[in-house]
């Protein structure tokens, strides 16, 4: 059987979030998340170097890898395969977005046709990273078409955290916009259901080995990972916090709304409103629930991968 | 002033062709196209379009003296953890030898990224070459009779490949020759497959790959 281990999990999970990244800084771009924003630059800076630092984690760990990296250059040669086309996403995707930071870096407005092929480009990489293992009919428990949407949705809600993260501690300018929130409860809501649907379906199904894969998720050796860090830290945690804070913005008034959306310099936040406490205590576990995410994300590449279970076992009965 | 001309002119050239490569590679992204891909390669190597040779193993003639095995092995020199050919047994006493079926739909070399697989047009058979396989693992997962194997410490994927070259010379697969019992023998999957199929005893489903290998339980 495979020997797809801890690398490959984790450029699963940083393809998705370097995509994600990208994705987080155009809808920001683009005015999908909220008026006002300053999320709208880090993302696209962060974006290539992730999926760059992934793409090289794989070619360390493929066996040729570090002994003929030549040989590397051929896998753009067979385009019925996944991985193939994997690289040439990812390739495009990398450049594509180098280009884009590059405008942004410079405060010149790219061409819009790069922004939006810079999109579709980071949602191919976080689909081809769930199409990758989805497509393999040797590991039942991959091979589900929601496999994909798990991950593009996983990716789009670690990339928004990351940017959202980055943006907090490298941004001069700091926007406390509940848009941003209630995408992310969307987003965390979409996960939950998804993967939830994705064990309906196992479940359902007539696949014993995929049935075995999900139940070593759910009860057996990696129920752990799967229940603590994926599920309570990397979902329940960060809904809790998201409904919760979506539920209080509801409740102000619209005058404290307005302040809100507001922007301010980071110096001034704290002393301008009396309420400056209560505020940076919830973006201190905002901030938690970011760095939640993530773990999740990766949390849940790693159970994924190590829960492939082959179609046949080896032996026979 | 005419070096930030030129500055600016190849800058735009270079974004002109990442636009004309993005566009390129975005008009066929759509994931899905990707599996429709393959269906329609599942649909262009129909099982019997070309010639196509396979394995046959008769349980009840076997006498599990794992000849077949130990002439590979000495012959190819694989090492014990990438096995190309085994000799599966369980304690009920049941026995299959299997080596790679030479499936008539390979998943391995559908997957595999630097096309090291190739499947001879002339007899099916699915030769793997070491030479251009850039060790991924990705045909491991994807073959469901675990026959390809990633060595350790050459990095690279092999496995049985039916003793081509030795075919080609006008002689049989060498585990073949050698198997004291005619248990194991080779023929023309549209003769063997009248005979039986591979649904055998906790195998996956044929219908995945379609393998070139029957086996034939033995009368209890």
């Amino acid at each position: 059987m495979g020997h797809w281990g801890w690398l490959i999990a984790i450029y699963l999970f940083l393809g998705g979030l370097g995509a994600g990244a990208y994705l987080s800084s155009f809808a920001a771009e683009k005015g999908f998340l909220g008026k006002t924003t300053h999320l709208n630059r880090v993302g696209y800076y962060v974006s290539a170097p992730i999926v760059a630092f992934g793409a090289l984690l794989l070619i360390t760990d493929l066996g040729q890898g570090l002994r003929q990296p030549w040989l590397i250059i051929k896998m753009f040669l067979n385009p019925t395969s996944v991985m193939t086309w994997g690289i040439y996403i990812l390739t495009a995707f990398i450049f594509v977005a180098f280009i884009k930071a590059y405008f942004v870096w410079k405060k010149r407005p790219a061409p819009e046709v790069i922004s939006y092929i810079g999109a579709i480009l980071a949602l191919g990489t976080a689909a081809y990273t769930g199409m990758l293992l989805a497509v393999v009919e040797g590991v039942p428990f991959w091979n589900s078409y929601l496999m994909p949407v798990i991950f593009v949705v996983s990716a789009l809600s670690t990339g928004l955290s990351l940017t959202s993260l980055l943006a907090h501690f490298f941004e001069k300018r700091q926007v406390h916009e509940a848009k941003v929130t209630q995408v992310h409860l969307w987003l965390v809501s979409a996960e939950i259901i998804a993967v939830a649907a994705f064990f309906a379906l196992v479940y359902s199904g007539s696949q014993e080995v995929a049935k075995l894969s999900a139940t070593r998720l759910l009860t057996g050796s990696l129920a752990l990972p799967f229940w603590i860090l994926f599920v309570l830290v990397g979902l329940v945690g960060p809904l809790t916090f998201y409904v919760q804070q979506s539920l209080s913005h509801k409740n102000t008034t619209p005058s404290l709304m307005k302040e809100q959306s507001a922007y301010h310099d980071v110096d001034t936040i704290q002393q301008a409103q009396p309420e400056a406490g209560g505020r940076g205590k919830s973006q201190n576990i905002l901030l938690l629930c970011d760095v939640a995410v993530m773990v999740g994300g990766l949390t849940l590449r790693c159970v994924i991968v190590f829960a492939a279970f082959p179609v046949w076992s080896g032996y026979l009965i | 002033m005419s070096q930030n001309k030129r500055v600016i002119l190849s800058r735009r050239s270079v974004i002109k062709r990442a636009v004309l490569l993005g566009t390129a590679v975005a008009i066929g992204l759509i994931p899905m196209k990707v599996l429709r891909a393959e269906e329609i390669v599942k649909g262009n190597v129909a099982p019997n379009a070309k010639k196509q040779i396979g394995f046959s193993y008769d349980e009840g003639k076997c006498i599990k003296c794992e000849q077949c095995v130990r002439i590979c092995q000495e012959t190819y020199k694989w090492e014990d953890e990438t096995p190309w050919r085994k000799l599966l047994k369980n304690e009920k006493g049941d026995a299959l030898s299997m080596s790679c079926n030479h499936c008539a739909d390979p998943a391995c070399a559908k997957v595999c990224p630097v096309v090291a697989y190739t499947k001879r047009a002339s007899d099916g058979i699915v030769i793997h070459d070491s030479t251009r396989c850039v060790g991924c693992g990705y045909c491991l997962y994807a073959c469901p009779y675990h026959a390809p194997h990633l060595s350790e410490t050459l990095g690279c994927v092999s496995k049985c490949h039916f003793c081509y070259a030795l075919q080609d010379a006008g002689s049989g697969p060498l585990c073949v020759g050698i198997c004291p019992t005619q248990a194991l023998t080779y023929g023309d999957m549209s003769e063997l497959s009248k005979k039986g199929d591979l649904n055998y005893k906790g195998l996956p489903d044929p219908k995945i790959t379609n393998p070139s290998m029957i086996a034939i339980p033995k009368q209890k």
